[in-house]
C-alpha cells in the first residue's frame, strides 16, 4: 500500500512539473518596443509595421533643377525607408490618382488612408539664394497631425544627401534604431581596365572605390595603378587602410580621403596586409610576414607599439575586431593545412580559442553590438556560401545558396545588414542582403568589385 | 500459546501453510508500478496538448486584424457607376487604389480569396472592373455571392 502510495505521490509530482514545465514554453511574443517618452509616434494595425507613403515632394520654384530634386528626394527617402523595413512602403506607382497636396499643411487625409497609408511623407523643396531649402513632415494619417518634421538648407549639388538625412532621423525617432542611409562602402574595382592599358607586370591593377550604401556616387580613391586589396574605413569614415603593391611588395597604405594625403605606417618593414581599424580608431590589426612566417599584429594608427598576437608555423590572417575592442577574430589552418577555420584571441594576444567547426572557414567580419554574431564565408561546394556564427549560442545559419561564390561579408555598422561579393551576376559584384538572407540587392555594376567594407 | 511451545518438526505443515497466506495478504507491488509507469507517460504526453485549451484574456485593439480565415467582402453597390467607389467591408473605397488595398490585405493571407457582393442592377463589365483591380491586387480566387431571396 506504502509502495502504491508512493508511486503514485510521485507521478503526481512529475505531472505537475511537466504541467508546469509545458505552461511556461509558450514564451509571450515579442512585441515591439514600447515607447518610453511620451511622442507621437506611427504604429500600423496590431503589431504590423505602420504603412508609409512618400509621394513626390512640392516643388515650389518652378525651375527643373527644383522640380527634378523634388522627385529625387522622395524617391531616395523610400528607398532607404525601405531598405530597414521597419516601415511597410506603399509602392509609388499607386499614388497618381491622388491629389498632390495644395501645400505642406493642406494634405488629402481622407485619400492617403483610403490607400491604406498611416503614414505619409510631405515635404517641400524650394530653390534659395545659397542653394535650395528642403521641408519634410511625417503626418499620422488617422489623428491628421505632424509626427515628425523636419527642415534642411544647403548646396542642391546632391538632393540624396538630404532623403538620407531625414531616413536616418525618423528612424531614429520613431523606430529608435540607427539607420545607415548616409553610410558609405569601399571596395575594390578593376572597371578603369587599366589592367588591359598597362605593362604585363601591372596586369593586376585594381583600385579602392568608395560609394553610398545603396550604391549611388560611386568614386574612385587611389590612383596607384598597381594592385590595392582588402580596403577598411576608419571608423570616423575619414580615412580607408588598404593593401597595396604599390612598393612592389604587399604594404599598408592609409588614404586620408578628405584631406587628400596617405601614409604608411608600417614604414616599409616587412610584408603587412589586411589593414582594419580599432572601433576606437586607434589602432590597427594587421597581418605582417615580419618574423618569418603569416602572423597578427597590433599596431598603434601612426605605426608605433608594434605588438605580435599570435605565434604558430600556421597561416593566420584576416583580422576583425570585437565591437568593444577586445578581441579579434581571425583566420588560421593551423587545425589542418587546407581547412581554415575561425579562431579568437584577446587583444594583448592571450585567450585563443577556436570558435569555427566547419570544412572550411574564411573572412570573419564581426557584427556590431546587439547581435554579436561573426558572419564568414564557407566553402559549400565548387564556390563559397555566407554564414553567420552567433558566438554566445555557438549555432550556425547560412544566408546564400550556391548562387555563384559568395566571399568577404562585411556587416554594416547597425549590424542589420551584410555587404559582400558574389558573383552570381555573372561578374565579381558587390550585393549587399539582410541578416536573415533577404533583401538581396546589387551595388555595383560596372567592370569586377570585390572586397566591400561598410563605413561606421 | 500452544504453538510457540509445541515443538518445531510437529508442525511443519502448518508453518508451509501460513507462509502462503502471509505472502497472499500483500499487493502484488510490480504489475501495480507498470500500470502507473504507463499511466504517467500517457499523462505526460497528454499534458502538453491539454494546454491548448488555456484560457485567455486577448487584449483589446481598437483596430486589430480580422482573422485571416474571415474572408474580406468587396461590395459593388449600385452608385459604383457614378462614383467609382467600392466596399471592402465596411469602409468605402476608390477603385482606383482598390489593387493597392487588397495587395496588403493578401500580403499576410495565406489564402488569397475574397467575396464580392454586386448589386443586382451593377452590369457584368462594372463587375469585371472590380474583378481586374482585384486580381491585380494578388487575389486568385473571387467568389460572387448573392443575397438571399427573402432579404429583399
Amino acid at each position: 500500500m506504502t509502495n502504491f502510495l508512493r508511486i503514485k505521490l510521485s507521478g503526481a509530482v512529475l505531472l505537475a512539473a511537466s504541467a508546469v514545465l509545458t505552461a511556461q514554453q509558450p514564451a509571450p511574443p515579442a512585441t515591439s518596443q514600447q515607447p518610453t517618452s511620451v511622442e507621437l509616434r506611427l504604429t500600423g494595425e496590431s503589431g504590423t509595421p505602420p504603412r508609409l507613403a512618400v509621394p513626390d515632394l512640392l516643388a515650389l520654384s518652378s525651375d527643373r533643377e527644383t522640380q527634378e530634386a523634388a522627385r529625387a528626394i522622395s524617391q531616395v527617402l523610400w528607398d532607404d525607408l525601405n531598405f530597414e523595413r521597419e516601415f511597410a512602403l506603399i509602392p509609388r506607382d499607386t499614388y497618381k490618382s491622388i491629389p498632390a497636396a495644395a501645400s505642406i499643411e493642406a494634405v488629402p487625409f481622407d485619400r492617403w488612408r483610403e490607400l491604406g497609408a498611416d503614414g505619409v511623407i510631405i515635404g517641400t523643396v524650394q530653390k534659395t539664394d545659397a542653394g535650395i531649402r528642403i521641408e519634410m513632415r511625417l503626418y499620422n494619417v488617422r489623428a491628421r497631425q505632424s509626427a515628425f518634421g523636419r527642415e534642411y538648407t544647403g548646396s542642391a549639388a546632391n538632393p540624396r544627401i538630404y532623403a538620407h538625412t531625414m531616413a536616418d532621423e525618423l528612424h531614429d525617432s520613431q523606430r529608435q534604431m540607427r539607420g545607415v542611409a548616409r553610410t558609405k562602402l569601399t571596395f575594390i574595382s578593376d572597371r578603369n581596365k587599366e589592367a588591359v592599358l598597362a605593362t604585363v607586370e601591372k596586369r593586376d591593377v585594381k583600385e579602392v572605390f568608395i560609394a553610398d550604401y545603396d550604391g549611388a556616387n560611386q568614386r574612385r580613391v587611389t590612383i596607384n595603378r598597381t594592385m590595392n586589396l582588402t580596403p577598411s574605413w576608419s571608423p570616423d569614415g575619414r580615412s580607408i587602410a588598404y593593401t597595396s603593391y604599390r612598393t612592389g611588395v604587399q604594404d599598408i597604405l592609409i588614404s586620408n580621403i578628405f584631406a587628400g594625403t596617405m601614409e604608411s605606417p608600417t614604414k616599409g618593414v616587412g610584408q603587412n596586409w589586411l589593414p582594419v581599424f580599432s572601433p576606437d580608431g586607434t589602432r590597427i590589426a594587421f597581418v605582417s610576414t615580419r618574423d618569418g612566417n603569416s602572423e597578427l599584429y597590433v599596431m598603434n594608427r601612426d605605426g608605433s607599439n608594434i605588438m605580435r598576437l599570435t605565434n604558430n608555423p600556421a597561416i593566420d590572417s584576416t583580422p576583425t575586431w570585437s565591437p568593444t575592442g577586445t578581441q579579434i577574430a581571425f583566420t588560421s589552418d593551423r587545425r589542418g593545412l587546407n581547412q581554415p577555420q575561425i579562431f579568437v584571441v584577446n587583444a594583448d594576444g592571450t585567450g585563443l580559442r577556436q570558435i569555427s567547426f566547419e570544412s572550411y572557414a574564411d573572412r570573419p567580419t564581426w557584427s556590431p553590438a546587439p547581435y554579436n554574431e561573426i558572419a564568414f564565408a564557407a566553402r559549400t561546394g565548387p564556390g563559397f556560401d555566407i554564414k553567420i556564427l552567433g558566438i554566445a549560442s555557438g549555432e550556425t545559419r547560412q544566408i546564400t545558396f550556391g548562387e555563384g561564390s559568395n566571399e568577404s561579408p562585411a556587416w554594416s555598422p547597425n549590424g542589420r545588414h551584410l555587404a559582400f561579393m558574389s558573383t552570381r551576376a555573372g561578374r565579381s559584384q558587390v550585393f549587399t542582403v539582410d541578416r536573415d538572407g533577404r533583401n538581396l540587392r546589387q551595388v555595383t555594376r560596372d567592370g569586377n568589385n570585390t572586397m566591400p567594407h561598410w563605413s561606421q | 500459546m500452544p504453538k510457540v511451545s509445541a515443538p518445531p518438526d510437529a508442525n511443519t505443515g502448518r508453518r508451509r501453510g501460513r507462509r502462503v497466506t502471509t505472502s497472499l495478504a500483500e499487493i502484488n507491488v510490480v504489475p501495480l508500478v507498470d500500470v502507473m509507469l504507463v499511466l504517467l507517460i500517457i499523462f505526460m504526453v497528454a499534458a502538453p496538448m491539454m494546454q491548448k485549451g488555456i484560457e485567455v484574456k486577448l487584449p483589446v485593439s481598437r483596430r486589430a486584424d480580422k482573422l485571416t480565415s474571415v474572408r474580406p467582402y468587396v461590395s459593388v453597390p449600385m452608385s459604383y457607376r457614378t462614383d467609382q467607389r467600392v466596399w471592402i467591408d465596411d469602409e468605402p473605397v476608390r477603385a482606383d487604389v482598390l489593387a493597392e488595398r487588397m495587395r496588403q490585405l493578401m500580403e499576410s493571407r495565406t489564402d488569397k480569396d475574397v467575396f464580392l457582393r454586386g448589386d443586382a442592377g451593377v452590369t457584368l463589365q462594372e463587375l469585371y472592373e472590380v474583378i481586374d483591380h482585384l486580381k491585380a491586387g494578388g487575389v486568385q480566387n473571387v467568389g460572387v455571392t448573392a443575397q438571399p431571396r427573402a432579404g429583399q
